[in-house]
């Protein structure tokens, strides 16, 4: 039958005003349902045709899961958060500065204003092999077109590849590991929390999946301890374009420096892998130590150990390298 | 029931890529259906089991009788080890459970490959093929045990050989299907990135890919029923003597002669059952003892079951 | 006080931001559906079985359109087709009461294809052996497609990662040698041998080519997105050989078009054809995916140079060979981008071989500045290498090789009507600061290194023998007909002053008719090839000639005196030596309605265009009708010149670039419209700066199937990308050639832009010039850092 792209087909919508009944509807629709957010990731994958739920369900009037809250033990934000919210949040830019950062730099600000922080963190790859909709690994089939030896893939994974070598687009993800944030997942059980680097789904595990969100499971709020308040932070990410786009590299840190010596860190990566990286072998490296740019140095190497390129993206691996290092010098200078 | 997965390649040709994973709940479901019904026939409706020695001498046996060679045994136990990891870490994702399966699966996969690489060698060259040939003999005992399954107790099941026909089918079974699984999963092997090769996908056209996973995922399923169904045999009280012998070595002589035809099976290497080697002796057997036993059929084992024996002979 | 030069507010501004603008897209009429395309899923194939007959049953399906009631056309292309040959190519159409519906009952229908060999890359299909990208060959040779392929000797005597250069007979399909070439490399102290290749860049203009068609009583009535109005009209009626009369144009508005709608698009005849079968009215919108394969692109190109240059840096050699990628039916922008070179350098020496290669890619089409801006952009940092091995000072190196108004350039020596691009090199280099920032060429700042360039690029800018065509009203008003596109540029109206100059009208006064031919509309260039600023203040000028003469006659006939005693201003004509003798416009324009034949239009001169001459019968008795042909002649053709300066920061850690800095000075002529203008520059050098940094298009070699096909994934750059602190100048020396001195300017600045970044991005890599766009991070790090490079020297579409 034939293809056509840029149509979307028609489906039911359920706008439920709790996260309850979203949940029921959920469980209800099974595979067949679909969690709208802002629908930056959803309405490309329907206008396409490849993902096509037949009941979506839209969470715009759950007022519960909006906004950005104090808690006893720092703070906690809505799942539909916009990312303007949460970028422009004078709490957030006044103690974890590292998170408004990230937010500010995701696509544009029309999107940032559609966009929901939970949305940029479940949102799909955009491998584009997988988003033409190949029968790859991810989409069910049994292959990896963007690993083969003439593939376009200057844009997917050096590290933690396995059968499939895309990466997560999501730009909040490494600040929110970065933070140690934990986050919090509603379903027909009620809820349990999650570390930020657990919540995404390696491939090695699912390949079909980018976070360990089940059906009938929502992502209800970031929770964000106070550990991490007013840390030397560091964001940067690397992008073709300054404005809409996905980063090629993107590196987060959380930084506790006192008597000229990191006492704590907390490092974290995207674009890199499938998942957002934890940076533990260079956290290993750093803590303890005086900052130097030799210590960068040393802690990029140590992130970038075990890199694998594909044909196109070796590039990444001095990136990343240098994004360490930086974070470690701590300036864009 | 769908039976194949396929998808629509980057060309919107419609592309075979795998068997559906309804055909492993059919095999799981069939497995345990034919256990359930092969259970239920053994409590209440199987005519009694002889147990006759059917004229049989127990005189001059070894009181144990080696059947599996440590060797066997070793190979059967890693390659039944290998098996169950690559049919767990294969469909237990497909069922919902989640790990991180790949590596295990292909090392696994590695290993019973070399494993089964070594068995073919060894069975060529070291064994006697021809134990597991499905002779006249076979069919006839087949037939006739089918029969008496069914209660027509006209004529007495013949005794086995060495290894009765259900062993040598599943065998056969497992083997067909095994190999399948081999060949296909090395070539599959081959999408992975090593450090030997570079993964790529178009090694072979889409449609070819599709065959391999097809036949991968066939086989694959295959096995799932074929270890069931085995699984459960090994457990069964009344096949625990046959399991023992996978682990120990031997079975007692009791058993050898109600269910095996000494002509067909010589034990030590000795045919006519006149001229069984006392218990006890076994160590003592001729080299050349089995030469021109059982006329055309196939002799017992040789060399390795010989030394086995000797091993054997001192527990 | 003059119009021309003034800025002014164009009269459809309004509507443009507040949203009232209705492009092709917008109308509606009775009884409409809405069509939708089949597309070709694979890059060559052929179409062996439909069977629509599941679509065709549901409910709401109107009807379909097959290749096989679609027109011929002389490339080959058809607007729809059983032998698709690029992905996206449409192959039927259906229509449905609804787009969801068209949508669905697309995918029930089935389509067999037969796959058939592809080529992506042009160098690809010159390899012996290879496939062709059509099956009667892999190159047109004159109007025969021929075979034109290479040996593998050819490719073997090519140094590693060069391109093949192979001398002899049958190796290329356009060659020319201006001197001796041989003799040029041996006067030269420098020889520069590179391979450099240019990517190809979809036109993606914000509105796709939709459009929306009717009939009535057997005349077509199509709503359009397109560049040129008339000539479009033009074009659509001989593809559908029709009455030219039978056709009714609107098009109000053109959401962007850089080349790919310059006489609309084949797409739109799928419409026209539908609505003439179903007997309703047909609206095709087409998607940005669509838009991606049907709208076009600019030809890339991969190519060897071998530059001679003088101790003092003049070029006494150039030698150049081209592949261009023509896509499935064009031939590629490599003849151009020759010219360019030989108009910009001078060389003294120079030689030219060039292969149109046809690609399995979506169709190529002039793309703002073709040829041009892709061999200045790979050129220009050439001759910074060139300058800085030979210790002379780049700018002082592009402005000896610069030429005059006496140049003659190209195979056949052709000439120019002026060249002030020396002017406008010197004002920027005291614009931009040229010594002040060379002197921080190289310097770190932190992590980043400045790099400073330039980039001189000239391109067409003009043409003559045009129709202008205004009415006098009664009420006092002239209403100038304008068969221009209104493409954005502001052409309808900034042309439209040149006779209301010549008139001496208040702006308010004039009302500028366009966007729909059945408004009586003159015979018009094409919006396109930057013709229309030179080619239409020409017409227009020529047609309020002809009014201002016809209001002479009228006021010394009623008034007395001669005619050439009376002038026209301030809404009047009146007597130059008693201005209170006269009358109003509207009172003229009242007696040349009294007065009838040439004063009212009953009568005109024969040498008008036939079109013209309807609309001037058509507009008969409305006032006083003046149409005039543009006989102004002149000698050689137009070229203007835009010289962009840039200074940049790599950041040698992440290679990546931000341009801090860019000035542009344009040779244009007379400034018609300085904001206009300015909007031209800026946007033009925007374009080429995506040319260089960021904008691509990506295709998988194995399937032939293309990424790049949305706006996030093509990359044209963002305002983010570009500097706020841009600055533009113009050296405003009048054109001597025509009477309002002003030359086009949509193209060249395209050039300037590309070329001055990767000149600048060159310097910033410490003179490493890459020879390839874009110059990605990707790119410019694995230098950096040393490692392999991202990709092969000739790689295409990456």
């Amino acid at each position: 039958m034939a293809i056509i792209r840029d149509m979307i087909p028609a489906f039911e919508l359920f706008q439920p005003t709790s996260a309850d009944d979203a949940i029921e509807l959920l469980i209800r629709y099974g595979e067949d349902g679909w969690v709208l957010g802002g629908g930056m990731d959803s309405f490309d994958w329907w206008k396409e045709r490849i993902k096509r739920p037949t009941a979506v369900v839209d969470l715009a009037n759950v007022d519960a899961l909006k906004g950005v809250r104090s808690t006893a033990d720092g703070i906690e934000i809505g799942a539909m958060t916009t990312l303007t919210e949460v970028a422009t949040h004078p709490e957030l830019l006044a103690n974890y500065s590292v998170l408004t950062d990230a937010a500010a730099h995701v696509a544009t600000p029309q999107i940032r204003n559609r966009g929901t922080l939970a949305g940029n963190l479940a949102q799909d790859t955009r491998c584009w092999y997988y988003r033409g909709g190949w029968p790859c690994y991810r989409a069910g089939g049994n292959t990896c077109y963007a690993s083969a030896p003439t593939a376009m893939n200057r844009e997917h994974a050096i590290l933690g590849t396995n059968r499939c070598v895309a990466v997560s687009p999501s730009d909040t993800a490494p600040a929110l590991i970065a933070l140690d944030a934990q986050f919090v997942i509603q379903g027909s059980r009620g809820e349990r929390l999650v570390d930020a680097e657990d919540f995404f789904m390696p491939p090695s595990v699912d390949i079909e999946r980018m976070t360990i969100l089940k059906p009938g499971e929502l992502l209800t709020a970031i929770r964000i301890p106070s550990t991490w308040s007013g840390a030397t932070f560091y964001y940067e990410k690397v992008e073709d374009r300054k404005a809409w786009d996905f980063a090629l590299m993107t590196v987060a840190s959380a930084m506790r420096i006192s008597g000229g010596v990191i006492q704590e860190v907390r490092m974290a990566a995207n674009g890199a892998a499938p998942v957002p990286l934890r940076l533990e072998d260079s956290e290993r490296v750093l803590r303890g130590q005086a900052p130097s740019d030799q210590l960068g140095i040393q802690a990029g190497e140590v992130a970038v150990r075990d890199a694998q390129p594909l044909r196109h993206n070796d590039y990444k691996i001095p990136l990343m390298r240098n994004l360490v290092r930086r974070a470690v010098r701590g300036t864009e200078a | 029931m769908e039976l194949w997965r396929r998808a629509a390649n980057p060309w919107g040709q419609e592309v075979l890529i795998g068997v559906s994973w309804d055909l492993m709940w059919a095999a799981v479901i069939g497995g345990l259906a034919f256990v359930a019904a092969h259970a239920v026939w053994a409590k209440w409706i199987a005519p009694a089991e002889s147990t006759s020695t059917g004229g049989s001498s127990l005189a001059g046996l070894p009181a144990q009788i080696l059947r599996h060679a440590m060797s066997e045994r070793v190979f059967h136990w890693g390659m039944s080890a290998a098996m169950l990891v690559l049919l767990v870490t294969g469909f237990a994702p497909v069922m919902g459970i989640q790990f991180a399966w790949v590596t295990i699966h292909w090392v696994a996969g590695v290993i019973l490959t070399l494993m089964i690489v070594y068995h073919i060698i060894h069975a060529t060259f070291w064994q006697d093929l021809w134990a597991m040939w499905v002779d006249k003999a076979d069919i006839k005992a087949g037939v006739a045990e089918l029969r008496h399954m069914v209660g027509r107790n006209g004529t007495e099941v013949p005794k086995a050989a060495k290894y009765p026909i259900d062993h040598k089918l599943f065998h056969h079974a497992a083997a067909v299907s095994g190999l399948a699984a081999i060949v296909t999963g090395v070539l599959m092997m081959l999408r992975l990135e090593t450090a030997f090769w570079t993964a790529n996908p178009y090694m072979f056209a889409d449609s070819s890919w599709g065959v391999v996973y097809v036949v991968h995922g066939v086989s694959s399923v295959a096995l799932i029923a074929l270890v069931i169904s085995h699984i459960y045999f090994a457990i069964r009280p009344d096949k625990w003597w046959i399991t023992k012998s996978m682990i120990y070595g031997f079975i007692d002589q009791e058993k050898y002669v109600q269910n095996f035809d000494p002509n067909r099976w010589a034990v030590g290497g000795a045919a006519p059952q006149e001229e069984l080697v006392p218990a006890g002796v076994g160590a003592s057997i001729p080299e050349d003892g089995g030469a021109d036993a059982g006329g055309s059929e196939p002799a017992g084992d040789s060399g390795d079951d010989q030394q086995a024996s000797e091993f054997g002979g001192q527990v | 006080m003059a119009l021309i030069g003034q800025d002014i507010s164009p009269p459809d501004l309004h509507a443009k931001i507040t949203g009232r603008a209705r492009y092709a897209e917008d109308f509606r009429a009775d009884g409409m559906v809405f069509a939708k395309l089949l597309a070709s899923p694979m890059p060559h194939c052929r179409v062996t079985r439909i069977d629509a007959s599941a679509a065709l049953a549901m409910d709401g399906v109107i009807g379909i359109l097959t290749a096989d009631e679609v027109p011929q056309s002389e490339t080959g292309e058809q607007c729809l087709t059983n032998h698709p040959h690029y992905e996206g190519e449409a192959i039927l159409a259906v229509a449905a009461i609804d787009e969801t519906t068209a949508a669905d009952a697309i995918e029930r229908i089935r389509v067999d294809f037969e796959p058939l060999p592809f080529v992506l890359n042009p160098l690809d299909s010159m390899r012996p052996g290879s496939p062709n990208a059509r099956l009667e060959g892999n190159t047109r040779t004159g109007r025969e497609l021929t075979t034109l392929k290479w040996t593998e000797e050819d490719f073997a005597n090519a140094p590693e990662g060069s391109m093949p250069m192979p001398d002899g007979e049958g190796k290329a399909n356009t060659e020319w040698m201006v001197g001796d070439i041989d003799a040029g490399f041996a006067a030269a102290d420098l020889i520069l041998d590179e391979t450099i290749v240019h990517q190809s860049l979809t036109h993606h203009p914000l509105e796709p080519r939709s459009a929306m068609a009717y009939w009535q009583n057997g005349r077509l009535f199509i709503h359009t997105s397109t560049q040129s109005l008339v000539r479009t009209r033009q074009a659509l009626a001989a593809q559908l050989e029709l009455d030219i009369e039978d056709v009714v144009m609107i098009g109000d508005y053109c959401g962007g078009g850089f080349g790919s709608k310059i006489s609309g698009s084949i797409i739109q005849q799928v419409p026209a054809l539908m609505s003439r079968k179903l007997n309703r009215p047909v609206m095709l919108r087409i998607t940005r995916a669509e838009e991606n394969y049907l709208g076009r692109a600019r030809p890339g190109m991969q190519a060897r140079v071998r530059i001679g240059f003088r101790a003092d840096g003049r070029i006494t050699a150039l030698d150049l060979f081209a592949l261009g990628d023509g896509g499935p039916f064009a031939g590629g922008d490599q003849n151009g981008a020759a010219n360019t070179a030989s108009l910009t350098y001078r060389p003294l020496n120079m030689r030219f071989r060039g292969v149109g290669v046809f690609t399995n890619t979506p169709p190529k089409a002039a793309q703002r500045g073709p040829g041009g801006a892709q061999i200045i952009g790979m050129l220009e940092p050439l001759m910074d290498k060139a300058a800085r091995e030979l210790g002379v000072d780049r700018l002082a190196l592009r402005r000896l090789n610069a030429p005059d108004g006496d140049v003659e350039y190209g195979p056949r020596g052709a000439t120019l009507t002026s060249v002030f691009v020396k002017e406008a090199i010197d004002l920027g280099r005291e614009l931009f600061g040229w010594e002040e920032r060379l002197a921080r060429s190289g310097q770190m700042n932190g992590t980043k290194r400045t790099g400073i360039g330039v980039g001189v690029s000239p391109f067409a800018a003009g043409s003559r023998g045009y129709d202008g065509l205004l009415v006098i009203r009664p009420d006092g008003k002239v209403q100038i007909q304008q068969g221009l596109g209104n493409l954005g540029t502001h052409s309808i109206s900034d042309t439209a002053r040149a006779a209301a100059d010549v008139l001496g009208v208040e702006w308010d006064d004039v009302e500028v008719v366009f966007g729909d031919t059945s408004r009586h509309l003159p015979w018009s260039s094409v919006q396109a090839g930057s013709q229309t600023t030179h080619a239409h203040t020409r017409a227009n000028h020529a047609a309020g000639l002809d009014a201002q003469q016809k209001l002479r006659e009228i006021a010394a006939r009623d008034l007395g005196g001669r005619p050439e005693d009376y002038d026209t201003s301030g809404g009047r004509v009146y007597r130059r030596t008693n201005p209170s003798q006269g009358m109003t416009l509207a009172r003229a324009a009242t007696r040349a309605i009294e007065l009838g034949g040439r004063y009212s239009g009953e009568e005109f001169n024969e040498d008008l265009n036939d079109m013209t001459k309807a609309s001037v019968t058509a507009l008969a008795g409305q006032g006083l009708v003046a149409a005039a042909r543009d006989n102004f002649g002149g000698q050689g053709g137009l070229q203007s010149w835009v010289v962009g300066f840039a200074e940049v920061e790599l950041d040698v850690e992440t290679g990546k670039v931000d341009v801090v800095h860019y000035t542009a000075v344009t040779d244009c002529g007379v400034v018609v419209h300085p904001r206009s203008l300015g909007g031209q520059i800026f946007g033009g050098s925007i374009q080429g700066m995506g040319i260089a940094m960021s904008q691509k298009w990506v295709f998988d070699p194995v399937w032939g199937v293309s990424f790049a096909k949305r706006f996030y994934t093509a990359r044209p750059p963002g305002i983010l990308d570009v500097p706020i602190d841009m600055q533009w100048a113009a050296v405003e020396i009048p054109d001597p050639q025509t009477p309002v001195g002003a030359k086009g300017i949509g193209e060249p600045c395209v050039g300037a832009g590309s070329a001055a970044l990767t000149s600048a991005i060159a310097d910033a890599m410490e003179g490493e010039c890459l020879c390839r766009t874009p110059l990605t991070a990707d790119v410019l790090l694995a230098e950096l850092e040393g490692r392999a490079p991202a990709y092969g020297p000739l790689d295409l579409h990456v």
